[in-house]
C-alpha cells in the first residue's frame, strides 16, 4: 500500500505546504531564528525528493505564500525572492532523484540536497542582485546571508532530511528507493 | 496552542459565514494589499474598525478571532524591539553601544506589528467562517487562469485546500509533541536563544513522521472512495456569483483604494 500515486503526492504536498506555516511559527519567537535555523526549507526538499519536481517546485512557491498570507511571514517584500529560491530547492531536489541513481540511498538523497541547495542560493543570489534588491545586493551580503548566518540550518538540513525520509521509507509510508528482492 | 488557530472552520449561521466563499478569498486578498498600503493612524483605525466589523458578523468575539494572534506576542514584541533599535540611527532618542533608540524605528516597528497583526486576523476570520469545501471552490475559481497555460489548476487548488485544512491539525500534533518533549525535561522557553532553537531541533523527526502518516492515511481513504486526481473528478457546475457577493469585493476594493490616499 505504500505505492506513490498521484493522489499520495498530491496530499504529501500539501502537508509539506502546511509545513512551511507551522514550523517557523515554533522559531518565530526566537531572535532572527529564520535566518539562522531556515525551518521553511526542510519540507520543501522533503516535498522535491519524495514527490517529484512538480510538486516540489509548487510547494516551494505556495508554502512561503500561503504562510505570508496567514501570518504577514515572509513579510510580502521579501515574497518574492523567497519563492524563487525555496521554488528552485523543490525543483532541483525533485529533479537530481529523477536523474541520480547510485544504488545507495542515502548517497542519492546528499548528492540532490547538496546540488539543490547550492543551485538554489546561487539562483537566491542572482534573483536578489538582479530583479528584486538590485544595486542595493552585493556578494558579501550573500555570503554572510547564505553561508555564514545560515550554515545551522544547513547542517540541520544535512542531518535531518535523509533520516526522516530513511525513517519515512522505514515505517513504509514511502516506497523504498531500492526494494531488496525476496528471494 | 490549541484554542482559536488559523484555519480551522467554526460552525455559524452569519452573514460571514453565509457568504459567497469566493468572495471572501478575493475580499481577503484585496484587504491584504490595502493593510500594505496602510501607513497612518486614520489608516489603522479604518481597517481595526473593519475587522470589528467582520468579528461583529461573523458572530464571533474578539477574543475569538485574536486568538491565533495572542500566541505570537513575543514574535511582535521582538519585531517591534528589533526594529526600534536598529531600523535608524538619525535622531536618536537614546542611544547605546550597538542599540539606536529612534522616532522612525518605533514607528516602523509599530507599522510591522500592526500589519502582520491585522492579517493573521484577517485570515482568522477568513478561516474560522469558510468550509474547507468554500475554500477549495474560491481556490479552484483564482487558480482557473492558470489552465490557459496547461497547469493543472484544479490539482493544484486541492492541495492548497488540503494544506489550509491540515494546518490547525498539525499544529495540534505539533503542540502534543511539544508538550511530551517537555514531560522528559526539553526546556523551551528558558536558556539562550540558541539553546531554546536548539531544543526545537528533536521535535523535528516525530513532527514529520506524525504529518507524513497523516497524509498516508488521507491518501488511501481518498482512493478507497475513488478519487483519481482532481483531472478524473465530474466537473460541477459553476454558481454565478451574486450581486451581493460582487459588492463585497467592490467594497473590499473601496477599502483597498481609500487605504492608499489616506
Amino acid at each position: 500500500m505504500n505505492e506513490m500515486t498521484s493522489v499520495k503526492k498530491s496530499i504529501i504536498c500539501a502537508v509539506c505546504i502546511a509545513l512551511c506555516y507551522i514550523l517557523p511559527l515554533f522559531f518565530h519567537g526566537i531572535q532572527n531564528a529564520g535566518t539562522i535555523f531556515s525551518p521553511m526549507h526542510i519540507p520543501v526538499f522533503l516535498c522535491g525528493l519524495i514527490c517529484g519536481w512538480h510538486y516540489g517546485l509548487f510547494c516551494g512557491i505556495a508554502g512561503p505564500a500561503i504562510s505570508s498570507a496567514l501570518t504577514g511571514m515572509p513579510p510580502i517584500a521579501l515574497l518574492p525572492s523567497m519563492m524563487a529560491e525555496l521554488g528552485v530547492y523543490g525543483l532541483i531536489a525533485g529533479l537530481m532523484m529523477k536523474f541520480v541513481r547510485t544504488g545507495k540511498t542515502y548517497a542519492d538523497l546528499y548528492i540532490s540536497l547538496i546540488v539543490a541547495i547550492i543551485i538554489g542560493r546561487v539562483v537566491a543570489g542572482v534573483t536578489r542582485a538582479f530583479i528584486f534588491t538590485q544595486g542595493t545586493y552585493s556578494l558579501a551580503m550573500w555570503v554572510s546571508g547564505y553561508l555564514v548566518t545560515s550554515w545551522p540550518g544547513t547542517l540541520i538540513q544535512f542531518v535531518f532530511i535523509p533520516t526522516i525520509i530513511y525513517a519515512l521509507m522505514k515505517s513504509g509510508i514511502i516506497p523504498e528507493r531500492y526494494p531488496k528482492e525476496i528471494k | 496552542m490549541t484554542g482559536a488557530i488559523s484555519g480551522r472552520y467554526i460552525p455559524g449561521d452569519s452573514i460571514l459565514h453565509r457568504m459567497d466563499p469566493r468572495a471572501k478569498l478575493f475580499g481577503f486578498i484585496i484587504l491584504i494589499v490595502a493593510v500594505i498600503f496602510t501607513n497612518s493612524i486614520i489608516g489603522y483605525a479604518v481597517m481595526a474598525a473593519l475587522i470589528f466589523a467582520m468579528a461583529c458578523a461573523a458572530g464571533m468575539g474578539l477574543k475569538v478571532v485574536f486568538g491565533s494572534a495572542r500566541r505570537l506576542w513575543s514574535f511582535f514584541l521582538i519585531i517591534f524591539l528589533m526594529n526600534a533599535f536598529f531600523y535608524s540611527s538619525e535622531d536618536p532618542i537614546w542611544s547605546f553601544w550597538i542599540f539606536t533608540l529612534s522616532k522612525e524605528g518605533l514607528i516602523q516597528g509599530t507599522n510591522v506589528v500592526l500589519r502582520i497583526l491585522l492579517i493573521i486576523v484577517m485570515s482568522s476570520v477568513l478561516t474560522m467562517t469558510t468550509k474547507p469545501l468554500g475554500i477549495m471552490t474560491a481556490l479552484e475559481t483564482l487558480v482557473k487562469p492558470l489552465k490557459f497555460i496547461k497547469l493543472p489548476a484544479e490539482e493544484m487548488a486541492m492541495i492548497l485546500s488540503i494544506a489550509l485544512q491540515f494546518i490547525p491539525t498539525l499544529l495540534e500534533e505539533s503542540s502534543n509533541i511539544k508538550k511530551a518533549q517537555i514531560a522528559r525535561g526539553a526546556r523551551f522557553e528558558s536558556g539562550k536563544l540558541r539553546e531554546r532553537a536548539m531544543a526545537l531541533v528533536p521535535m523535528l523527526i516525530p513532527i514529520f513522521l506524525s504529518a507524513f502518516k497523516r497524509a498516508d492515511e488521507l491518501s488511501v481513504a481518498m482512493e478507497a472512495r475513488g478519487y483519481r486526481g482532481a483531472k478524473n473528478r465530474t466537473p460541477r457546475k459553476e454558481e454565478r456569483m451574486s450581486i451581493t457577493a460582487v459588492l463585497v469585493i467592490l467594497l473590499c476594493a473601496g477599502i483597498c483604494v481609500l487605504e492608499y490616499f489616506i
